[in-house]
């Protein structure tokens, strides 16, 4: 058996690291190019959400690679997401591809087929110490990626050498492709700490501060959404992401819940009263959360046409006006193009850059 | 007490239950008129751009009825079928009417009716919490559920009979029966709101064909050929269209000549189910035609009375040369 799996953000290297223990050959997709994109517009249902569209192609280009078997998630609604490996798999089926298509559905699809799934994706393996050992690893990994790239965010707009900082969390996040023990992972991360702690600082008086919401792939995945954390932070802006893979894997445990999403859902609640699939209750309460931090503004990053995120877009211009908050509306999908993007981000910061200053004067006349 | 109840989305399944069930309490209950340009207008100027047509228009019938009664129904449909749910936008629908228009929340009747856990029960306690807004009496709202489930189960044997629920909402004219029938998917309150759906029921009569909707289809037959796939989606309605779909397509019917599945261009649900619909029916050997059409605010009659004519004179032909070897899938 040679698995693929979708790709998101970093979450190939905490696999990479998981599954030779497991015992299973995986063969992560190649990085996301304009021609993946191209894949999977032609291969999708047009008016599917974008994510669908990646995924599906993630998954042809990795048995382009030769693998034989496909990992994907379900879920039971009401986003679209639950229903992509159903839609995944029969277009896969019509292409002619002979492979096995693993999906973990939530167990109230079936207990045995969830099981026999779990199983699949471990290997067989019963929970042996190693096992649970490396498990463990790779999650520390996959929270540590996340880390590495919150503090790229911070830091971009504020340090002297930009290029050095992109160097120094590449190479970081290359390393960790490489460990294999505890031991060498607390090593890489204190090295990359301390390196990212020593970067020369520049003297800004008035950091403006952005902060992202929206729908979990496409808030993430910077390949697919033109990277505007990185436009954000050239232009002179501290950046922070409210969306996170590993916050999202806690809450689906009962036991595990992720406060902040708790949070967000409750300051959620008087605009939005409760949840709607997707994240869109969590773009809503962490916009508010952001105007209460005192950020000065908010970037909103959603596939085109995400039912969950159009439902938060739609409440978020009452949010916007109450904390007067400037947001930006940035619906992704292969239609989108960079140069229109790149105008509306700089504008974007150009406003909230005369918004401060404008404050600041008002403050200083009274 | 003046209670309104915007005319769009679950209004077309819902209409007798509703209606029956507020009339019981005491309520005097008013409509919105039938989709008009001003509506519609209304709709599109104030909704976000990027959501739903049908959404976009019951926003309209809600800006109409705002300031001409005391309460609006926007009941949060979450789910009214066990293990399943409605569309986010379903479910957020009192809070986008509430928020857009700065309509006071106790102006909203939004309670939540959620049978995706507890079944029936969940289904009782919604009524029961819509009841409490009219009554302190628990007995007289349980009476009048009872008296609105009769009326509900009344009007859907109307519909299961072909009468069209605009029809029998505003006391119209059927349409003559004619012999050949097209099965016309897509959620109800895209198939019955004529206006917006440029009167797809009159213009394919017009063209000697009676229309099957899948109000028309008998529930369990449609839960049947549903549970024939392996993960039936978690909508409803899409399940519905589904089991219709799979129903006629294994059913065969010969009257039945083919299907034409009725979507708007942003409807989430749609936009997956219809490719799966349109994948079952292509490797059924010896399908039926297939004719997907999209409609939005931007849709022009001409382009889709073109498109309906061409798949009926398709759809014709394919049926003198049955054995023919002709593709028979248009899509937009």
């Amino acid at each position: 058996m040679k698995a693929t799996f979708p790709h998101l953000l970093h979450l190939d290297i905490a696999l990479g690291v998981l599954y030779p223990t497991l015992g299973v050959e995986i063969i992560a997709p190649p990085p996301i190019t304009q021609k993946t994109i191209e894949i999977g517009v032609k291969l999708a249902p047009q008016n599917a959400c974008f994510p669908l569209k990646v995924t599906l192609a993630n998954f042809i280009e990795g048995i382009e690679l030769g693998a034989d078997t496909i990992f994907m998630a379900g879920g039971v609604g009401p986003c679209r997401f639950g229903y992509y490996g159903q839609i995944q798999r029969i277009i896969l089926e019509d292409l002619g591809y002979d492979v096995n298509f693993v999906l973990l559905d939530h167990p109230r699809y079936g207990i045995r087929p969830f099981i026999r799934a779990l199983q699949t994706m471990a290997g067989g393996r019963v929970l042996s110490s190693r096992v649970i050992k490396v498990a463990s690893l790779a999650w520390k990994i996959l929270r540590f990626s996340e880390e590495l790239e919150t503090e790229r965010r911070a830091l971009r707009a504020q340090v002297k050498d930009r290029q050095k900082l992109d160097e120094i969390v590449e190479g970081a996040l290359e390393q960790l492709r490489q460990v294999n023990s505890e031991e060498s992972f607390q090593a890489i991360k204190e090295g990359t700490m301390k390196k990212l702690n020593n970067l020369e600082r520049k003297e800004i008086k008035d950091l403006i501060k952005v902060g992202i919401v929206g729908e979990i792939y496409i808030a993430q995945e910077t390949k697919i959404n033109f990277n505007v954390e990185k436009i954000l932070g050239d232009l002179g802006a501290y950046v922070h992401n409210s969306v996170s893979t590993v916050e999202y894997v806690l809450h689906t445990l009962p036991f595990t819940r992720s406060q902040e999403k708790l949070e967000a859902w409750k300051l959620a609640k008087p605009y939005l009263k409760r949840f709607v699939g997707g994240e869109g209750i969590d773009t809503v309460g962490s916009t508010i959360r952001y105007a209460q931090q005192g950020f000065d503004g908010v970037v909103h990053l959603y596939p085109f046409t995400c039912m969950p995120e159009v439902v938060a877009k739609s409440i978020l211009t009452t949010v916007s006006k109450d904390y007067d908050l400037p947001i930006l509306h940035l619906a992704i999908d292969e239609h989108s193009g960079e140069a229109g993007l790149l105008t509306r981000v700089e504008a974007f910061v150009d406003v909230l850059e005369r918004r401060k200053k404008l404050k600041k004067r008002k403050l200083e006349v009274s | 007490m003046k209670v309104g109840i915007p005319r769009g989305l679950l209004f077309y399944r819902f209409y007798a239950l509703w209606k029956t069930f507020l009339e019981e309490l005491g309520a005097e209950v008013v409509t919105s008129p039938p989709t008009n340009k001003n509506i519609i207008q209304q709709g599109l100027t104030y909704a976000v751009e990027e959501i739903c047509f049908p959404a976009k228009v019951f926003l309209g019938h809600v800006l109409y009825l705002k300031d001409r009664v005391d309460l609006l129904f926007i009941p949060r449909v979450v789910s009214f079928h066990r293990k399943e749910y409605n569309c986010p936008k379903i479910l957020a629908l009192p809070d986008l009417a509430r928020n857009l228009f700065s309509i006071p929340e106790e102006r909203i009747i939004d309670d939540e009716i959620n049978m995706r856990e507890e079944g029936m029960r969940g289904w009782q306690k919604g009524f029961l919490n819509i009841g409490k807004h009219f009554t302190t009496k628990e007995s007289k709202i349980m009476k009048a559920l009872k008296l609105a489930e009769k009326a509900q189960k009344d009007y859907q044997a109307n519909l299961k009979n072909g009468i069209l629920p605009e029809d029998l909402i505003d006391h119209k004219n059927s349409l003559p029966s004619r012999e050949g029938k097209i099965v016309l998917l897509g959620h109800t309150y895209l198939l019955s709101d004529s206006y917006i759906n440029m009167n797809i029921a009159k213009k394919v009569n017009d063209l000697n064909y009676s229309v099957i909707t899948p109000d028309m289809i008998n529930e369990e037959k449609k839960r049947h050929y549903l549970s024939t796939i392996p993960k039936p989606s978690f909508w409803t309605i899409s399940n519905e269209i589904i089991g219709t779909a799979l129903y006629h397509l294994k059913e065969r019917k010969p009257e039945v000549r083919g299907f034409i599945h009725l979507v708007s261009f942003e409807c989430g649900p749609d936009s997956l189910v219809g490719e799966l619909i349109e994948r079952l029916l292509k490797r059924e050997k010896e399908s039926l035609p297939y004719l997907r059409l999209e409609i939005d605010e931007h849709t022009g009659e001409a382009g889709l009375v073109t498109r309906l004519e061409a798949f009926v004179d398709m759809m014709e032909w394919r049926y003198k040369n049955i054995e023919s070897h002709v593709s028979s899938f248009a899509s937009s």
